[in-house]
């Protein structure tokens, strides 16, 4: 009650400031993450802001309190519908908010879904930009599999059921990795939870059931986003495991940095939010002028390793999503 | 202990029991040291804040924000940390931060006579944001080289945070039994009126009972972000209720009256055992709620059809 | 009235054991068509578990019983009911969503194929609804919203409309207001001209005196008497109710009054009372007589610290001014509430708890509180006012209502106060439970070293007379003189309390 009271309040709000940006004939984007704690997003409105700049639109960036809460998502939708002329959506779930984003393009207005895919959506979004999730799950396994010597057990951790680009992460971390025959995925089962705190309980069990002497029955360990990379992180520091196991994660924070440093972490992969938030944008700007988009953009996966971190191109990534 | 509190106790204590064995004859390691250690001490932060949910739940009260209130001690202690505060000064000022949340909670209900639930509803809500906005919404993480927290949730043998948790409980337990506290706290939660009628001051054990939850939950916090070295304004969401849970698993009846901390903390072991042992036997995710789920409703059962024979 | 010779329900050897307990004991009942039949005892004494035999909700060990002649065993309530035979419970099993026609044909709806045969449902409504000629109740109602005596009426509403012959009234009047008896006392004088019989269970023995034909006494699960309503007396009625001769149910030892312990000088409340001027001594018991809401209890509560005083002066222990019942209780004077289960007493902590809550300091030091000395100090009390009970930790809510009144009048006696209030003390508890009290109310205020005071409530006429030395009437929130119980006649109090009289007559000591 509250909440959708407060949220009406912000769209009569945002009415009012729209009819003033329309009288300097901007055109007004509202981009919607999951989300508005993580960094991760704080780059995509970064790149979002860039394209903004650039292209001299007005930009609104306004996500659900939760990052679970899928209604609330759809009514920032439909609220935002009414006062920008395109929408950019990272939506929350697959098939939740598909009607929602519907009724908006019925109406003529642009939409384009960054990070997570929106299920078949094709035939009415502009066009989906995200990192192939697939195809980041494929590098972390290609990754894991090269230090490991195309050997050995490994488990797989995963995130939230129903988050759909973590799930592609871990499909594609799967499939990729069927193809070493040496290598055996003995746990896939476990999903981490939403909290840190939660995922370093599950990690720290999920380690003790292959708990072996002092060591692990299993060589290698893949996640699939910060959530649960960080809690296996503390999970291995906290049994005195981490760096006797190959560990490949996905994300990046500042701990992650310090364990790929001190060996702890094998490698991990980043997305990059910056340019996610950039090409969303201009997506739907171009939309709106009339000109080609192209109905999938890959913003691109990059595997970051102890190796290649100080590499300016690399480094200037993970600048993107570490304070 | 009178024969009838031990009873109370042995249905839970019983479970847990059955439950560890179960999971053990699936998976002998459930037995090691390594295992029992473990949730010991994932077991903690549910337990500590558990302590004080008894007591307000004892009191007739309820706490829904108590999982916020870790949510922002915890960005609190790791800030504190961050600032190069000593260990004693952090512990000391998270449990006072946290004490003065739950003492808002208190006011708030007898001052302007709320239901305890509407209000923490409120309040949940209020921390949680509080929490977020003073972070700006990412972790506050600990400086690499600070180790002082280690030993509390991990490290070699049993950590520090266990030994605290049985030392609260048994504190507690006394206190509840053996003081004038504690059976205020009772008498104001068994019956308000009666309470007033012998001359409680039924207000002031309220938001003492409140402002203790606050500080068990600020500790809670320090614990928190031992385990995690960072201060998450996210975490804990939905605690809550693994805490309410754990506390009426415990034997506590939500109409007041009734609870024990002892109870509490097998409450709160049950839960982890049940998680920790579907890892261990790699039972997919959603079966450990179903079980968990199932085990909350079982116990409810039991309380009332312990209650009626007793009637 | 024709008399058939035939009873309507006869019970014959009944006995009933739960575990080594013998709850009844080969009892004899026999009911005659169109009578009321009063079953009194005291608590425990087998009243409950007799009728549960009779609703089929117990089945006996040995006996049988016959209805109408014919051999009567009943599975379940449901059964008994069907075969005529009615309970109305003290707490009532009101659907309060349901309309009142809904609830009378609740469990044995008419049915047109898989539709509720609304028609007939009204028909049978109306027609047990006729028989109370209660103009207001219609069948359209929802049922939670009527008053506590309107739900009883669609009670029995239902069992009448099954056809009921036999009627169970359980305690009906323990929840009802004094105009709602009355009404339910024509009501069953009118069902027993209607040719059905009635068992009613009282602890009142006025009603019984007033309702019923014959009655018998029940004791430790035996049948001890059947008397003639008519040719017995209370005290006969009392004494066998008990198992020893009562002289007198209200015992009186010479009372010297002593110094003035408390003043009241015009005390107002938030609403009531209006003005109240009372002055207590020692050794003395004050009754307040009234009817319900004139204020009695909002003075109590005043001057307890429990409500709001307006105005006025309270002077006690030399000093006035605001005080809450933690004061009060400092000061010495300690206050038993009329509603034992809502205010009186935490049901679900033990009898100790109960007892000792107000005086915790006094059983351990540095706010530590022994329960062994907490559980000493109440067992004490336990033997003294004779509360029947598995011991100082039990719960309170499992006693039943008279020892549970002991116990909250054994919280006044261990708390030592001066200033004992007592609001309606005897209300619901059953005959020996009341003579424990009066007792000790009479043992306090004649306590040679410390004799105290006592201000005592209540709607029964002969208590106030029976147990005080003054009586003071509360009428509209104003409260009277009090006057010496010798100088009195009930009749005056009456003219009082109903508002045809200003005063009582006579001097004020």
């Amino acid at each position: 009650m509250k909440a959708s009271l407060s949220l009406d309040l912000v769209a009569a709000l945002a009415l009012v400031s729209c009819k003033e940006s329309g009288s300097n004939g901007k055109l007004t984007i509202a981009v919607i993450p999951k989300g508005t704690t993580h960094l991760y997003w704080k780059s995509v409105e970064a790149g979002a802001n860039k394209a903004a700049a650039e292209f001299g639109v007005n930009v609104t960036f306004i996500g659900p309190q939760k990052e679970d809460d899928r209604s609330q998502q759809i009514d920032l939708v439909r609220n935002q519908a009414l006062q920008s002329d395109a929408i950019v959506l990272a939506p929350l779930d697959a098939t939740a908010l598909r009607d929602a984003v519907k009724d908006v393009t019925d109406k003529g207005k642009p939409v384009v879904i960054i990070d997570s895919a929106l299920a078949d959506s094709s035939a009415f979004i502009t066009s989906y930009v995200a990192t192939d999730n697939r195809e980041g799950g494929r590098i972390g396994a290609r990754r894991l599999a090269e230090i490991l010597g195309g050997k050995g057990k490994v488990a797989v951790l995963r995130y939230l059921q129903g988050s759909a680009s973590t799930d592609h992460r871990e499909e594609g971390f799967l499939e990729e990795i069927k193809k070493f025959p040496g290598i055996e995925v003995v746990s896939a089962e476990q999903y981490a939870g939403a909290t840190a705190t939660q995922a370093q309980d599950t990690a720290t069990n999920l380690l003790t059931r292959f708990a072996e002497g002092d060591g692990l029955s299993i060589q290698g360990i893949f996640c699939s986003n910060q959530t649960n990379t960080y809690g296996m992180l503390q999970a291995l520091r906290g049994k005195n495991l981490a760096g006797k196991v190959k560990f490949v994660g996905f994300d990046c924070d500042a701990t992650f940095l310090d364990a790929l440093k001190k060996g702890e972490l094998h490698g991990t992969v980043l997305q990059d939010p910056v340019n996610m938030g950039y090409l969303g944008v201009k997506s739907a700007i171009d939309k709106i002028k009339g000109t080609a988009v192209q109905p999938v953009v890959d913003t691109g996966a990059t595997m970051v390793t102890p190796e290649n971190m100080a590499d300016a191109k690399v480094a200037a990534l993970i600048k993107t999503q570490v304070q | 202990m009178s024969i009838r509190s031990i009873l109370t106790l042995l249905g839970p204590f019983l479970a847990l029991v059955v439950v560890y064995c179960i999971f053990g004859a699936m998976k002998p390691a459930m037995f090691t040291s390594d295992v029992v250690l473990s949730v010991l001490t994932q077991t903690v932060i549910v337990a500590t804040a558990a302590i004080g949910m008894t007591l307000i739940i004892i009191s007739g009260g309820i706490d829904l924000s108590v999982g916020s209130i870790i949510a922002m001690a915890s960005v609190a202690a790791a800030t504190f940390v961050t600032k190069g505060y000593s260990p004693l000064i952090v512990f000391v000022c998270t449990i006072a931060f946290g004490a003065i949340c739950g003492m808002i909670n208190g006011s708030l209900t007898v001052g302007l006579r709320l239901l305890p639930f509407i209000v923490t509803l409120g309040t949940m809500q209020i921390f949680r944001g509080g929490a977020k906005v003073y972070a700006k919404g990412t972790p506050v993480n600990l400086p690499f080289d600070v180790t002082t927290y280690k030993a509390w949730m991990g490290g070699s043998g049993l950590p520090y945070g266990v030994w605290m948790m049985v030392a609260l409980v048994l504190v507690m337990t006394l206190v509840l039994r053996l003081t004038r506290f504690g059976r205020y706290v009772f008498a104001v939660g068994s019956n308000e009126n009666t309470a007033t009628l012998c001359g409680v001051n039924v207000p002031k054990v309220k938001i003492l009972v409140y402002t203790f939850g606050g500080a068990m939950a600020g500790l809670a916090a320090v614990m928190n972000m031992a385990k995690s070295s960072q201060g998450d304004p996210t975490t804990a969401m939905g605690m809550e209720l693994d805490v309410i849970a754990a506390v009426v698993i415990g034997g506590a009846s939500l109409s007041g009256g009734e609870g024990s901390v002892l109870g509490a903390l097998i409450g709160a072991l049950l839960m982890t055992t049940i998680r920790t042992g579907c890892v261990l036997n790699a039972i997919p995710t959603p079966w450990t709620e179903v079980i968990t789920g199932a085990i909350i409703v079982v116990a409810v059962i039991i309380d009332r059809l312990r209650h009626r024979r007793a009637a | 009235m024709s008399r058939d010779p035939l009873p309507r329900l006869q019970m014959r050897g009944i006995r009933k054991t739960f575990g080594s307990t013998i709850a009844l004991g080969r009892v004899d009942l026999e009911i005659l068509p169109g009578e009321v039949h009063a079953l009194v005892g005291e608590n425990g004494a087998g009243k409950s578990t007799l009728m549960k035999v009779l609703s089929g909700a117990h089945s006996p060990d040995e006996g049988e019983m016959f209805f109408n002649g014919e051999p009567y065993r009943p599975r379940n309530p449901l059964e008994a009911r069907a075969r005529g035979v009615g309970m109305i419970y003290q707490e009532l099993s009101i659907a309060p969503h349901l309309t009142v026609e809904e609830n009378i044909v609740l469990g044995m709806e008419p049915v047109m194929g898989p539709f509720i045969d609304r028609k007939e449902m009204r028909r049978r409504a109306l027609e047990a609804l006729a028989r109370f000629e209660h103009p207001d109740l219609r069948p359209d109602m929802r049922a939670g919203d009527l008053s506590v005596s309107a739900q009883q009426l669609i009670e029995i509403g239902r069992s009448l409309a099954m056809g009921c012959k036999v009627l169970v009234f359980d305690e009906p009047t323990s929840s009802l207001a004094q105009k709602d008896i009355e009404r339910l006392f024509l009501l069953i004088d009118r069902l027993r001209e209607q040719g059905i019989s009635i068992i009613y269970i009282s602890h009142f023995l006025e009603e019984v005196k007033r309702l019923a034909s014959r009655l018998t006494v029940l004791r430790d699960g035996s049948v001890v008497g059947t008397l003639d309503v008519a040719s017995a007396s209370t005290d006969e009625i009392v004494s066998l109710m008990v198992g020893r001769s009562v002289e007198d149910l209200y015992p009186r030892t010479a009372r010297t009054p002593g110094e003035t312990i408390l003043e009241i000088r015009k005390l107002a409340g938030a609403s009531k009372p209006v003005s109240a001027d009372l002055s207590l001594r020692r050794g003395e018991v004050i009754g307040i007589a009234g009817l319900v809401g004139s204020g009695r209890t909002e003075f109590l509560r005043a001057l307890f610290g429990l409500d709001h005083v307006r105005s006025g002066e309270i002077v006690m222990a030399g000093k006035s001014g605001k005080a809450s019942p933690r004061d009060r209780w400092r000061q010495g004077m300690g206050m038993l509430s009329e509603n034992r289960k809502e205010e009186g007493l935490a049901l679900n902590l033990s009898i100790a708890d109960n007892v000792t809550l107000t005086c915790l300091e006094r059983f351990g030091s540095a706010g530590t509180v022994s329960p062994t000395k907490q559980q000493a100090a109440t067992q004490r009390w336990i033997d003294r006012l004779g509360i029947k009970c598995q011991g100082p930790t039990q719960k309170i809510g499992a006693l039943s209502g008279g020892n549970q009144q002991k116990a909250a009048f054994a919280r006044l006696l261990e708390h030592d106060v001066d200033i004992l209030l007592l609001d309606e003390p005897t209300r619901g508890i059953d005959i020996a439970a009341k003579a424990r009290i009066y007792e000790a109310i009479n043992e306090a205020v004649t306590d040679p070293k410390r004799p105290r005071a006592v201000i005592l409530i209540s709607s029964y006429l002969p208590e106030l007379f029976g147990t005080c030395d003054r009586i003071a009437v509360m009428s509209q929130g104003r409260l009277t003189r009090a006057v010496p119980v010798g100088n009195l006649r009930p009749e005056d109090v009456m003219r009082v309390a109903t508002g045809k009289a200003d005063d009582l007559p006579g001097s004020s000591s």
